[in-house]
């Protein structure tokens, strides 16, 4: 019995240590983007058009309010590179390129919290 | 019953023991998520700073003062770019960095003093703009540690705070990010931490409390007060003493003392990886190349031996013994000197013996006399041809025997007097010459050997026969190659080898017939691996041959690798190296040497 107890036990403490490390965050997030990591955050990128959207999550994938953060997406279209100031409106950051930024744009995306900590994130 | 049976009883707490052990085995896949490499330990004297890379672009910051200080070099082949343009996304909005004379890139950084002190990296965006390859690159700059403010805590507990590079630092933050999902996970790797540390002290003050214990429960069961209490205040004063030294051997005025301030020296750090500054590696010249895994063929070497081409070379030999003799131009030419086909090198005029004069003189005494009859006979016969007294005919052969006998007694003197002329049977430059003025010279002795030093062959012994079409290189001793085209191979055994000929392609310069060299020569067996130039292949103290991989912007990691030659410049590793790593092929001597 007591055997079946200490088996119940380790199995109780170690799964979530294997839990965690197989937990994978890259990847296509819920709003139809691409998530990274960018510092102590997720983002996930949208691009339509000439609009560029950014969502923030913490490290459990919650979202995360973007009021006090601001940011800055660096994207290269046709070899050029396209600066794009975010602010925040409503549950994203978000902001206007000059030219059109096509599907996927790569580039790297840059938010600086509330704390003035600044965290990039790299989208290939 | 086998010995690894346990009994059912055991068995399950050995599954929970190897359950629980599973969290701390150090292999973690941790797919997808980067939180930072496992950091490479870094020195004291490495001033902080920040590196980001990309498929065409490696790039470094150093904070130097109130600037920022970037070297951008390729990725793939660690060359410096100087004419790039980069676009600085700071604290202050965008910036552009000026290049300096010195290959680097500055960037005015006032934002560097104005920082919170508890900020300990950066985070920038660089957009690197070279000829046509644009890349943007996301650049966490480990920052200076800000002075303490007095009275903080001595950072015993955090021996990496000032030096935590980029990476770890942009860890640090993300682990807090994942402060609620897991203090069990920091708590096991806590613990994990210190026992792969193996302190040695934390251990001898777990066994001393285990034995002052044990010795206090066993007094006490003897009912012994005073050696209870007595081990009580030794057990105390032990505590007591150790955290009063703990805090006298680590004040923080004199670790700051002793710190010596951050030089970017390259070095070789506690791991055996080398750490060389961006600065260090342009004076060093180090570059790099992308290891690719490709089938070659297989190459023998053989030992080889420069010889002149058969067709463009040639000797000069007496064919009669005589006295060697200057040519007309009146010296013999001089080794080196160059000469055509048909150029008259040297004469050589053949001794007369005294018998042979004696009869050459009676000979020339009989034909002098012959000729004067028949002279007369001659002029007679003139006078009397008119008047038909002597016939045309009789006329006729006196004379045609007249001519016989004089042209008998020219090539008589001829003889005497002229000597062989030795002429130069091909063009060429005189690679041997043996000729002094008035040496005798014996029949087929060499006096000149002529050689084009344009045309030369190698002659090498093989033990296998080679296939025609196979290409090959020599390699000379003083390291360069030379590319062949095979000739043709005897089939006569020789030191139980066959001779194999192959001409030099392009420039011989500088090469002397009977030269060593080392001639490599593909097989028709194939074997793949990577190829690499020799130069990259470095030989250690101990014997084995390394490759320096570039790991990381200012790091370089020894790799012990097995080679095999592949042909006169490059190896073949056949072990030992992962395709993709960058691979220095130049200057991995001088990396060698750092310490």
């Amino acid at each position: 019995m007591l055997q079946r107890f200490l088996t119940a036990g380790a199995l109780a403490i170690a799964l979530p240590f294997c839990a965690h490390q197989a937990c994978a965050h890259e990847g296509n997030g819920d709003k139809g983007g691409r998530i990274v990591d960018a510092g102590p955050y997720h983002i996930e990128l949208v691009t339509k058009d000439r609009r560029v959207e950014v969502w923030v999550y913490d490290a459990k994938e919650k979202a995360v309010s973007p009021a006090g953060f601001k940011g800055t997406a660096i994207l290269v279209v046709g070899g050029k590179p396209a600066r794009v100031v975010l602010t925040p409106a409503e549950a994203r950051l978000t902001g206007e390129a000059e030219v059109s930024l096509g599907a996927n744009p790569k580039g790297v995306v840059q938010i600086t919290g509330p704390d003035g900590a600044a965290a990039s994130g790299k989208f290939n | 019953m086998s010995p690894f049976r346990l009994p059912a009883a055991s068995r399950a707490p050995a599954a929970a023991l190897a359950l629980l052990a599973l969290p701390f085995l150090p292999a973690r896949a941790h797919e997808g998520h980067d939180h930072g490499a496992p950091q490479p330990p870094v020195s004291k004297t490495i001033a902080p700073r920040g590196e980001a890379a990309s498929a065409a672009f490696e790039l470094v910051a150093i904070p130097r003062g109130d600037a920022l200080v970037l070297y951008l070099d390729r990725f793939a082949t660690a060359e410096p770019i100087t004419d790039a343009t980069l676009e600085v996304e700071t604290p202050d909005g965008p910036a552009r960095a000026e290049a300096s004379p010195d290959g680097s890139y500055r960037l005015p950084a006032p934002w560097l003093a104005t920082r919170a002190s508890k900020d300990d990296h950066l985070d920038l965006v660089v957009t690197v703009t070279a000829g046509t390859d644009l890349d943007v690159l996301p650049l966490t700059v480990a920052l200076p540690k800000a002075a303490e403010p007095k009275g903080a805590e001595p950072k015993g507990a955090e021996p990496k705070g000032a030096e935590l590079k980029g990476a770890e630092s942009a860890r640090a933050g993300h682990e807090a990010g994942h402060a609620g999902e897991g203090w069990l996970h920091r708590l096991a790797e806590g613990l994990t931490g210190r026992l792969s540390a193996r302190d040695p002290g934390a251990g001898l003050a777990a066994a001393g409390g285990f034995v002052l214990g044990l010795a206090a429960m066993g007094l006490m069961r003897a009912g012994r007060r005073a050696p209870v209490l007595a081990v009580l205040v030794l057990a105390a004063t032990l505590v007591l003493g150790a955290t009063a030294f703990a805090h006298d051997g680590d004040p923080p005025e004199t670790r700051a003392a002793f710190v010596p301030p951050p030089t970017d020296l390259a070095q070789r750090l506690a791991d055996g990886a080398v750490f060389v500054p961006k600065p260090t590696q342009r004076l060093l010249s180090l570059r790099t190349q992308v290891a690719a895994e490709a089938a070659f063929r297989r190459t023998v070497s053989l030992p080889g031996r420069i010889i002149p081409d058969p067709n463009a070379s040639g000797v000069v030999q007496s064919s009669v013994g005589g006295r060697l003799a200057p040519p007309p131009s009146g010296a013999f030419p001089r080794l080196g000197t160059k000469v055509r086909a048909g150029e008259v090198l040297a004469l050589v005029a053949p001794p007369v013996q005294r018998v042979d004069l004696s009869d050459m003189r009676q000979r020339q005494g009989e034909l002098d006399q012959q000729i004067a009859i028949v002279q007369r006979r001659v002029d007679r016969y003139q006078k009397l041809s008119p008047s038909g007294a002597v016939s045309q005919v009789q006329l006729d052969e006196a004379q045609d025997e007249l001519k016989g006998l004089k042209d008998r007694r020219t090539a008589l003197d001829r003889i005497r007097q002229e000597p062989e002329v030795l002429t130069a049977p091909v063009g060429g430059v005189i690679a041997e010459a043996a000729a002094i003025a008035g040496q005798m010279a014996a029949p087929g002795q060499m006096v000149f050997q002529i050689v084009d030093p344009g045309k030369l062959w190698v002659e090498a012994l093989s033990f296998d026969v080679l296939t025609p079409a196979a290409d090959a290189t020599a390699r000379l001793a003083d390291g360069r190659s030379l590319p062949l085209a095979y000739q043709g191979a005897g089939l006569a055994d020789r030191n139980q080898a066959i001779p194999v000929q192959f001409a030099i392609q392009g420039g011989s310069g500088g090469l002397r017939v009977g030269q060593f060299v080392t001639v490599l020569a593909a097989t028709d067996a194939e074997q793949s691996g990577l190829a690499l130039p020799r130069a990259s292949v470095v030989r250690t103290a101990n014997g084995q041959d390394v490759v320096y991989a570039h790991t990381a912007a200012e790091r370089y990691e020894a790799k012990p690798v097995r080679v095999a030659p592949l042909d006169g410049t490059r190896v073949l590793v056949e072990a030992g190296l992962q395709p993709g790593t960058r691979v220095v092929v130049q200057g991995a001597e001088l990396l060698d040497q750092v310490r």
